[in-house]
This record gives structure tokens, C-alpha cells and sequence, in this order.
């Protein structure tokens, strides 16, 4: 009877184990601080990747050579460096740097190292993305603008970034979407995220099967869903503006 | 200098041995990447009664961010269906999902912008469903999506760094070891965020000219 119930390949009684909510449900507190977490970390570091992206997009449009190669370079650095090797180097090496260069002791909090390097690395995303909306504006337009007398700056408010955004807004909205998966990362530079908590859990416990399970399947929904959302509001908003 | 030299320049095989690890774990899971991941959008595509199951399939590797499978595959899967038994499988295993899901919807995409009259044209000239997939469907859809699954390879090249969390010696693992080891994190970490950026920034621009020349060449 043994023998044979080794020899099956899925293991029931774990595979049940898999759907068992119950210790999700009982350290649902700290799981649900955790996730508040997660949008914390996502809002803040949304806020500076789009600020950046934007700065460097107008950076990387100017006629200059000097303003066009630093937001090159900036481009060029973040989009490829994977963002677990940024985040950890913001956090362990970044502070060090400052230290030495100010001659005074600088650390990072876990979540301003997840911030800034989760901003840095997606403000190399955005800035391809405003650049991509900015450029499809058409010239004629900002011509037109300059001609009745509106500033560069005003132009910019009022004619380019309109239409600018509704041109990026499928690929601004997937880009915060994978943000949002992003932040799953920062557990790993102990900012107690969802994930973050559910480790701790699993290590009192000792049990992961439900534990990462519901981790998974938690993400899983709640991304789902926003991801669904978004495509909505997307299509709906540039319908609207049409 | 000195650090440079002692931390970095003379364990120079172990980054090596790292990269060459990093290297075989993304050419497998990509491989597993692309199997699983085509068989999802043509059980989406043509097999009606299992839709439903594919579509779940690409939306929870989708929508699931790559460190929660990675943990998931490597702490539960085990358990439940006794394998993976290493770390490094489980790497694998972990990319090629999430990155199975995405390759899936471009897939779908790259299939169903093959012009409708041609599969009739094929199908009226006698081709089998097969040859018409292999001879018809296939070119003019890899065609489409080469930029696309080229990117999808980078996006999982640079995922690939969370594998070290597992224990899994790449790249990103010797040097977080040897920044321990030696208590200096600024060399080894710096190294190697450079060796990412130089690897991923050649690849990707070597990647978007073969592109290029596939659409002027054929497109």
C-alpha cells in the first residue's frame, strides 16, 4: 500500500495543502499590510519614473548634443540593467558612494533604496515611451503653437503632452502594470511587501505550500484584474478623445 | 585599485563560471519558453473545448510577478509533484513560465495577422492543416513577431538575475557571494551591474538589426 502510494507522482495530501486558505486567512492582518506596501512603493516610485521619463524625454528632444547624449546614456543604462542587480546595487553600493563623496555617514531606508531604484529603472522605460507619444505629434502643430506666441514650456503643457499622452497611454498603462509586478522585488531588500511577509510567515510555520501558493494566487488575481481594468479605461478614455 | 584587484580581477573565473551559467539558464527556459508557450496559443487558437484552460494558463504566468513563480516553483512544486529537484531547474522552469505566457499572446497576435486569404488559398490548393500552419501560416507570422520574442528574450535575460535568490550560482550570485565574502559590495556589485548593461545593451541592439534586416529582406 505504502510502496504504491509512493510511486504516484502528485502527491494528494500536498496537493490539497496547495488550497488551504486557513493561514492566509488567519495572518490576513500582516499580509494586508503588506500589500499596502506594495501600492506604496508602486505610487512613489510611479510618481518619480514618470517625472524622470518625461524630464528626460524633453532632455532627449533638444537640439544640444550634451542634453541629447546624458539622456542617451540615461536611457541606454537603465532599460538594460536588470532591476534586481539596480535595487540591490542602489542599496548596498549607492550609499557607500555618497558616503565617500560627502565624507559623511549616508544609508538608505529599504524603501527609499526600492524607490529609487524601482524610479530609476522605469523612468528609462517612460522616457522611450514619451518620446515615442511626443514624437508623433504633429510638427505642424507645435509650429503653429510657437507662431501665436505660446512659450516652449506652454507648448509643451498645452499642445504636445495631450496628445502625447493619449498616443502612449496603452504602453504607459502595460509599463505600470509590470511596476506594480516589480515591487514584488523590494521584499528582497527587506521592505516587508506582501511577499516580504509571507516569508516571515512561512518561516514561523514552516509551511509553504499554502503559503506561497496563496502568494502566488493573490498576485495573481489582483493583477489580473487591474491589468483588465487598465485595457478598459485605456480603450474607453482614447475613444473618448477621438 | 587594490580592491578592484583582489575582489574582482582575480576571481575572474568565477564571474566567468557565472556568465556561463547565466547563459545555459536562459537558453533553456527560453527553449521551455517557447514549447510551452506555443502550445498554449494553438490549444488557444484551435482546440475549442480546452480554451478556457489556456487562457487561465497565459494569464497566471503573466500576471504573475517572476519572483513570486520563482519561489512558488521551487518551494511548492517539489511537494506536489516531486520536481524540480534542483535549484537550477527550478530556475528554468520559473523563467520559461512567465516568459511562456507572454510569447503565447504574440504568437496568437503574429497567427491571426496572417491575411485570412491566404489559409483559404492554401486550404483550396489542398494543403493539409499542418503543411498550411508550417508553409503558409508560420513564415509570414515569424516574420511579424521576430522583434517581439527577440525583446521577450532580453526581458527574460534580465530576469534571469533573481535566480540567485535560490541558490542558483549566476552571474549576480558570485558577486553577491564575493561582496560578502569580502565585505566590499562596491567592486563586485559595480562589475557586474556593468557586465549586465554592456551584455543586454549589445544584445539587444545586435537583436533590433538582425530584426531589421529579416523585415527589409523578406517583409
Amino acid at each position: 500500500m505504502s510502496e504504491r502510494g509512493d510511486l504516484r507522482i502528485v502527491k494528494f495530501d500536498n496537493l490539497v495543502a496547495i488550497f488551504n486558505a486557513s493561514l492566509l486567512w488567519e495572518y490576513r492582518s500582516l499580509l494586508l499590510r503588506g500589500l499596502a506596501y506594495n501600492f506604496y512603493v508602486f505610487a512613489v516610485a510611479g510618481a518619480l519614473a514618470i517625472s524622470l521619463g518625461l524630464s528626460i524625454a524633453v532632455l532627449r528632444l533638444q537640439p544640444g548634443w550634451i542634453a541629447r547624449s546624458i539622456g542617451s546614456v540615461y536611457v541606454e543604462v537603465f532599460r538594460n540593467v536588470p532591476e534586481y542587480v539596480l535595487l540591490i546595487w542602489v542599496h548596498f553600493v549607492l550609499p557607500l558612494l555618497i558616503t565617500a563623496l560627502l565624507r559623511s555617514q549616508v544609508n538608505f531606508s529599504p524603501f527609499v533604496s526600492a524607490v529609487l531604484a524601482l524610479g530609476l529603472a522605469y523612468g528609462g522605460y517612460f522616457t522611450e515611451a514619451f518620446r515615442g507619444g511626443i514624437q508623433a505629434v504633429p510638427r505642424p502643430h507645435v509650429e503653429a503653437a510657437r507662431a501665436i506666441g505660446m512659450s516652449g514650456a506652454m507648448t509643451l503643457r498645452r499642445i504636445i503632452l495631450p496628445q502625447a499622452i493619449r498616443h502612449m497611454l496603452p504602453e504607459g498603462m502595460n509599463l505600470l502594470v509590470s511596476l506594480f509586478k516589480a515591487t514584488t522585488l523590494v521584499s528582497l531588500i527587506e521592505v516587508p511587501d506582501l511577499l516580504y511577509q509571507v516569508t516571515i510567515v512561512v518561516q514561523q510555520e514552516m509551511r509553504p505550500l499554502p503559503l506561497y501558493s496563496g502568494a502566488a494566487f493573490i498576485y495573481f488575481l489582483l493583477i489580473f484584474f487591474i491589468s483588465a481594468a487598465v485595457d478598459r479605461l485605456t480603450q474607453r478614455w482614447r475613444v473618448a478623445w477621438r | 585599485m587594490s580592491t578592484w584587484q583582489r575582489v574582482v580581477f582575480r576571481n575572474f573565473d568565477l564571474f566567468l563560471s557565472g556568465l556561463w551559467v547565466t547563459a545555459q539558464i536562459c537558453v533553456i527556459a527560453f527553449a521551455v519558453a517557447i514549447v510551452l508557450g506555443m502550445a498554449a496559443c494553438l490549444v488557444k487558437l484551435y482546440v475549442r473545448p480546452l480554451r478556457f484552460a489556456a487562457n487561465l494558463y497565459i494569464q497566471f504566468c503573466r500576471n504573475t510577478p517572476i519572483y513570486v513563480q520563482l519561489l512558488w516553483v521551487n518551494y511548492v512544486w517539489p511537494d506536489v509533484i516531486g520536481w524540480p529537484t534542483s535549484f537550477f531547474a527550478a530556475g528554468w522552469m520559473a523563467l520559461g513560465l512567465q516568459s511562456s505566457g507572454y510569447l503565447a499572446e504574440t504568437f496568437r497576435a503574429g497567427i491571426e495577422g496572417v491575411p485570412r486569404g491566404h489559409v483559404e488559398a492554401a486550404r483550396s490548393l489542398g494543403m493539409s492543416r499542418f503543411q498550411n500552419f508550417r508553409r503558409i501560416v508560420l513564415p509570414q507570422a515569424l516574420l511579424v513577431m521576430a522583434s517581439s520574442i527577440m525583446n521577450q528574450f532580453l526581458v527574460l535575460a534580465k530576469s534571469s538575475t533573481l535566480v540567485s535568490v535560490i541558490a542558483v550560482p549566476d552571474l549576480m550570485y558570485q558577486a553577491l557571494r564575493l561582496a560578502s565574502k569580502w565585505f566590499e559590495p562596491i567592486e563586485p556589485l559595480s562589475f557586474v551591474a556593468f557586465v549586465y548593461i554592456v551584455v543586454i545593451f549589445v544584445l539587444s541592439h545586435a537583436m533590433k538589426r538582425y530584426a531589421d534586416r529579416l523585415q527589409s529582406r523578406y517583409g
